[in-house]
């Protein structure tokens, strides 16, 4: 009987595959353009964006509040060494900041918030390390335990230092942990491999437990089984709370804003900001150029460098290029050909947008 | 904890800043009580319900969690260690072996351990070919899931440890193209010499290996999934390793999840030309998770173990899905946690009754006590069976002896079922199943019997399943040659031992076959003769027949005697857990579709009364993105944006008079598509199309996260492209 089911249901996946696919096909002659819709003008559509009203509140707040009652196992849960995993459509971010203000105050918290472009990873073990640091000196105080020698600040510590320090047996006491709450784990500051990498074996470290938000349907495909058993070790919890992603979603383009200038400037600010202050000259100097060259198809490599070393912003093409490439990471920069066949690196942005973005960052 | 009666509606977090930043800390630990956890005794006297009870139910149950998991946990390893065992023993043999080889070579060539390092001197250069290898052990571990065998290879780093060697242990990830060598180096210095080196280098290992006596042991170095590696560094490693191999005796060991071949593969012909290889080989995933299931659900299955509805998910999902022991461990631990959070004060008293070392009597006679025991089903049951001798006490002791003759009698069919492969977990499962073979009824013991004939086809094509494993077993005994009959008793001897309701009579038999089997000179003699007339057979087959028979009838009594259904055990409810789709959804979770059906039918989540009206079909009231990916239910892979965004503007605005994409629906329930525009009158005033875009954008962008979407392509900018279809 079972085998038949799974069978079907196998079966059912295919069908319905090739039924849309039968359909996208019959479609596609009727097929309208997206601009027939007649877009309001894009600034009103914005804020038009900003008021919109939720449907449901009061329910979704009884949803949102008819999980509390389940916020002491999910802390017992946490206490026996499991990750809490919360998945289900809805912005869970409130949610999960809420059950840590409430049920985890004996221990200290950390949010990391991975709905944003970018988060430094080192910053936040470092930060963790200091808060552990801390907690471990008052959990010394009052068991009267001698207090250990002075060590190296944790800010120059490696990462692999500061997991082992994470990580270490420090008590006997296994209970004395730092939470590490992170929104959007499948978020486009954290889905690199690397970064995962390391979120688990911070999770797996004994001072730490980890609570973790997802919204993508595919978000386990990012771990293996090594990370997802041994190391984050889920405990899942199905929790929709049908609330608006506000500041998820920020980040995320309209589709029906054409230009989309100003989003872009918002992020693009973001992005740079979070780099250091050499990266963000870096990037005026190429933004300079093109606001007053904006003819042009943009500027050679070698004329950034020999500008860059000038300012002393790089010493080596070697630093300039790890800048660019981290530009492009975020596709900040861009490069093309020119007439003469020279690569030369732009800003994908119009001019008002770039002027605007020059502004943001100087300030 | 807060009572859930005072709940801001929105959670007084929010912070508009701090939404920004990479990371923040949302608050500091608050000083600890202490007295949460100095509180060892189990006090049941009634407390006022306040915050101090929650909190003490929750520390008895956290210590209750912590007894078994602990416990189980290191049974496992244990358990893990043991198998391996043989194989470490071997392979620390051969690391001493290749040690002194090393060694050897190391004396020739006294006049360089006086020179500065690095040197590869003409002295050692001529050492011949073999000790200018590397000793490299491969470690075939069978198993594709290397997750299994981390703790394999840090088990084996520890018992090198412990007979002398160094060891750093490896994973694929220090191999990956982006640590290159001297990430490896680094990794390797910093296990070895405990410090962080910035700039590593082997000259630093070889004057730490010189100095201060270490010299007197190998280097192991332990590298977990050869196959994972980053082939180039590996195989620059080996290189960098081979240069060094006289001074610093580093040796090898790989393991290999495949054949040797694939390590050619990774390597170039010249990095595995470095290698003196040595093959050694682990015990295979099966026979670890017979042994992990012997040990925890039926050796020490009066603590806690898995009813049948769990122990049949674990297997079918074992089987289909993720064939890993970790995370049937995992599974377990779960089902732990779930199973003292179900009723507290109930576990928690009554893990102390199991715990064996239990010896305070005083607190169990407590009010509390007695009335908890009394509201427990099976206890009830029990009571009304015997009625006389019916205490807690009695019923305690009967629950231990029971689970222990019912998990002796599970592994007797199991030594059976060697003869024909059959993993513990299955028969686990089947002996659950209150089959008709395997309940209680009495007629159930006349059914192998009457099968005689049918059970040798059964058998031979290896599918007696409908008759049931016990009618299998019991045929299979009756088979058995006097030779098999004997060992097979030899080890349920061993297993019963200190059971002695079957001890003894176990013994008896055996003594019995054992006679039988000492007189083979007749058989011997007759042999010729026998081969001659086939007729003499009868006879000798009535011998054997009759001890068959008798420990046939012996398998058959026990089974029907000790095989009961779980739920006449009385306290059962402490040790089952058997709630297999709580712990299916902690286990796994399913975000793909609960997700889909989160927005398919938000109203059951929301518990509105008003979108609940119309079944499956969108209406105005309902959340934004709910009404669009219902939408996009009857679209194709790709949806036209401009068609998307009509059809939901008809939705919100009540105006929807019919769905103008085709009526072929994907899912079974057709969509009532004509739409009378009801209560419009307070839905379509005031929207402007700049509301409607805007719900429209939020809609999309909601989507997009939640990864059900695909956005527009420069190719196909009108379009938007569906990602699941079906749930």
């Amino acid at each position: 009987m079972e085998s038949n089911d799974v069978e079907d249901e196998e079966f059912g996946f295919s069908r319905n595959y090739f039924l849309a696919k039968e359909l996208c096909g019959s479609g596609k002659k009727s097929a309208r353009k997206l601009s027939e819709i007649g877009v309001v003008d894009e600034q009103e559509l914005r804020d038009a964006y900003t008021k919109i009203e939720s449907k449901h509140e009061k329910e979704i707040g009884d949803l949102v509040s008819s999980y509390r009652k389940s916020y002491s196992e999910w802390a017992f849960v946490l206490r026996c060494g499991f990750g809490l995993l919360m998945y289900g459509f809805g912005s869970k971010k409130a949610l999960i900041e809420d059950f840590a203000s409430t049920a985890l105050t004996d221990y200290s918290v950390i949010v990391i918030n991975g709905y944003l472009q970018s988060v430094n990873l080192k910053q936040v073990a470092v930060t963790l390390a200091e808060l552990l640091w801390e907690q471990l000196k008052m959990h010394r105080k009052s068991t009267s335990e001698s207090q250990p020698k002075s060590q190296q600040p944790f800010l120059t510590r490696s990462m692999d230092d500061l997991i082992s320090f994470l990580d270490g047996p420090h008590l006997e006491d296994d209970e004395c942990f730092v939470c590490v709450l992170v929104n959007n784990i499948d978020g486009p500051g954290l889905r690199d491999s690397e970064t995962q990498q390391y979120l688990s074996r911070l999770a797996a470290c004994s001072h730490i437990r980890m609570v973790a938000s997802i919204d993508h349907v595919n978000a386990p495909l990012l771990w293996d089984k090594k990370m997802v058993h041994t190391q984050f070790n889920w405990y899942w919890y199905h929790v929709p709370t049908y609330a608006p992603y506000k500041v998820e979603g920020t980040f995320f383009p309209l589709i029906l804003a054409h230009s989309g200038s100003a989003q872009s400037v918002k992020t693009a600010s973001i992005v740079l900001q979070s780099l250091t202050p050499n990266a963000q000259s870096v990037f005026k100097v190429l933004a300079e150029h093109q606001i007053a060259h904006s003819e042009e198809e943009g500027m050679p490599f070698n004329n950034l460098y020999t500008i860059c070393r000038e300012r002393f912003l790089v010493s080596s093409q070697i630093t300039l290029n790890a800048h660019l490439t981290e530009f492009k990471d975020h596709e900040l920069v861009k490069t093309r050909r020119n007439a003469d066949g020279e690569d030369c690196l732009y800003v994908p942005l119009t001019s008002e947008a770039l002027q605007k973005l020059v502004q943001e960052i100087t300030q | 904890m807060a009572p859930v009666a005072d709940i801001p509606s929105s959670p007084s977090i929010p912070i508009a800043e701090s939404n920004l930043q990479p990371f923040f800390i949302l608050h500091k630990a608050s000083p600890r009580k202490p007295a949460a956890k100095t509180r060892r005794k189990i006090d049941l006297s009634p407390r006022t319900a306040d915050g101090s009870t929650e909190e003490h139910i929750d520390n008895l149950r956290f210590e209750t969690f912590k007894f078994l998991s602990s416990n189980t946990e290191s049974v496992i390893k244990d358990v893990l260690k043991n198998l391996n065992v043989n194989v470490f023993d071997e392979i620390d043999k051969w690391v001493h072996i290749s040690f002194d080889a090393i060694r050897a070579c190391k004396t020739l060539d006294s006049a360089s351990s006086t020179r500065p390092y690095p040197i590869l001197d003409n002295a050692s250069i001529a050492v011949p070919g073999a000790s200018r290898q590397i000793f490299t052990g491969l470690l075939f571990t069978k198993n594709m899931e290397f997750v299994d065998d981390i703790l394999t290879f840090s088990d084996l780093g520890e018992h090198l440890k412990s007979r002398g060697c160094y060891v750093a242990n490896f994973s694929s990830l220090d191999f990956s193209a982006k640590n290159g060598v001297g990430g490896c180096l680094k990794t390797l210095l910093r296990q070895f010499l405990m410090v962080d080196i910035d700039a590593p280098e082997m000259s630093i290992l070889a004057s730490w290996y010189t100095e201060k006596g270490n010299n007197e042991n190998p280097l192991v170095l332990i590298i977990e999934d050869v196959e994972r590696c980053y082939g180039p560094v590996l195989n620059d490693f080996i290189i960098m390793l081979r240069e060094w191999v006289i001074k610093i005796p580093i040796i090898l060991i790989l393991g290999v999840a495949t054949t040797v071949d694939s390590l050619r593969s990774t390597l170039t012909s010249n990095g595995f030309l470095y290698l003196s290889v040595c093959e050694f080989t682990l015990g295979t995933p099966a026979e670890r998770m017979d042994a992990v299931i012997e040990a925890v659900l039926l050796k020490r299955c009066q603590r806690f173990s898995v009813g049948k509805q769990v122990s049949t998910f674990l297997r079918n999902y074992f089987l289909r899905h993720d064939g890993t022991l970790t995370l049937f461990l995992r599974a377990l631990k779960i089902a732990m946690v779930q199973h003292v959070c179900a009723a507290p004060f109930l576990r928690c008293t009554f893990r102390k009754l199991v715990d064996e070392d239990f010896d305070d009597n005083s607190i169990l006679l407590t009010e509390t006590f007695l009335k908890q025991a009394r509201d427990i089903p099976s206890f009830q049951r029990y009571c009304q069976r015997s009625a006389n001798s019916a205490n807690w006490a009695n019923g305690l002791s009967d629950m231990k002896r029971l689970r222990k003759l019912w998990s002796s009698t599970v592994m007797c069919l199991y030594e059976v079922g060697k003869y024909r492969k059959t993993t513990l977990l299955d028969l686990y499962c089947e002996v659950l199943e209150p089959g008709p073979d395997n309940s209680n009824s009495p007629d159930h013991m006349q059914l192998p019997k009457h099968n005689t004939m049918s059970l040798h086809n059964h058998d031979s094509i290896g599918c007696p399943k409908k008759e049931g494993y016990v009618g299998w077993a019991i045929q299979r005994v009756r088979d058995l040659p006097v030779v098999e009959l004997c060992k097979l008793l030899n080890r349920w001897e061993m297993l019963t031992r200190g059971i002695k309701e079957i001890h003894e009579k176990v013994k008896e038999l055996h003594s019995l076959t054992t006679f039988e089997a000492n007189h083979p000179k007749l058989d011997q003699t007759e042999t010729p003769r026998r081969q001659a007339a086939a007729r003499n057979k009868v006879n000798e087959k009535t011998d054997k027949a009759t001890v068959n028979e008798k420990v046939a009838t012996f398998l058959q009594c026990i089974v029907g005697e000790y095989i009961q259904p779980i739920e006449s055990i009385p306290f059962n409810e402490i040790v089952f857990f058997d709630d297999a789709e709580k712990l299916q959804t902690a286990l796994i979770g399913d975000p793909r579709r609960r997700i889909q059906v989160d927005l398919l039918e938000s109203n059951k989540f929301l518990k509105c009364s008003c979108c609940s009206k119309n079944s499956g079909m969108p209406v105005p009231s309902m959340h934004n993105t709910s009404i669009m990916y219902s939408l996009a239910q009857e679209h194709g892979d790709l949806i036209n944006l401009h068609e998307w965004y009509h059809s939901f503007k008809s939705i919100v605005t009540g105006t929807r008079v019919q769905v103008q994409k085709p009526k072929k629906r994907l899912k079974s329930s057709p969509s009532p598509s004509p739409k009378k525009p009801k209560d419009s009158n307070e839905q379509t005033k005031n929207r402007s199309d700049a509301d409607i875009q805007a719900e429209f954008c939020r809609a999309v962008i909601e989507l997009q996260m939640t990864g059900l979407l695909r956005m527009p392509s420069k190719r196909r900018p009108d379009y938007v492209q569906r990602v699941a279809f079906g749930l």
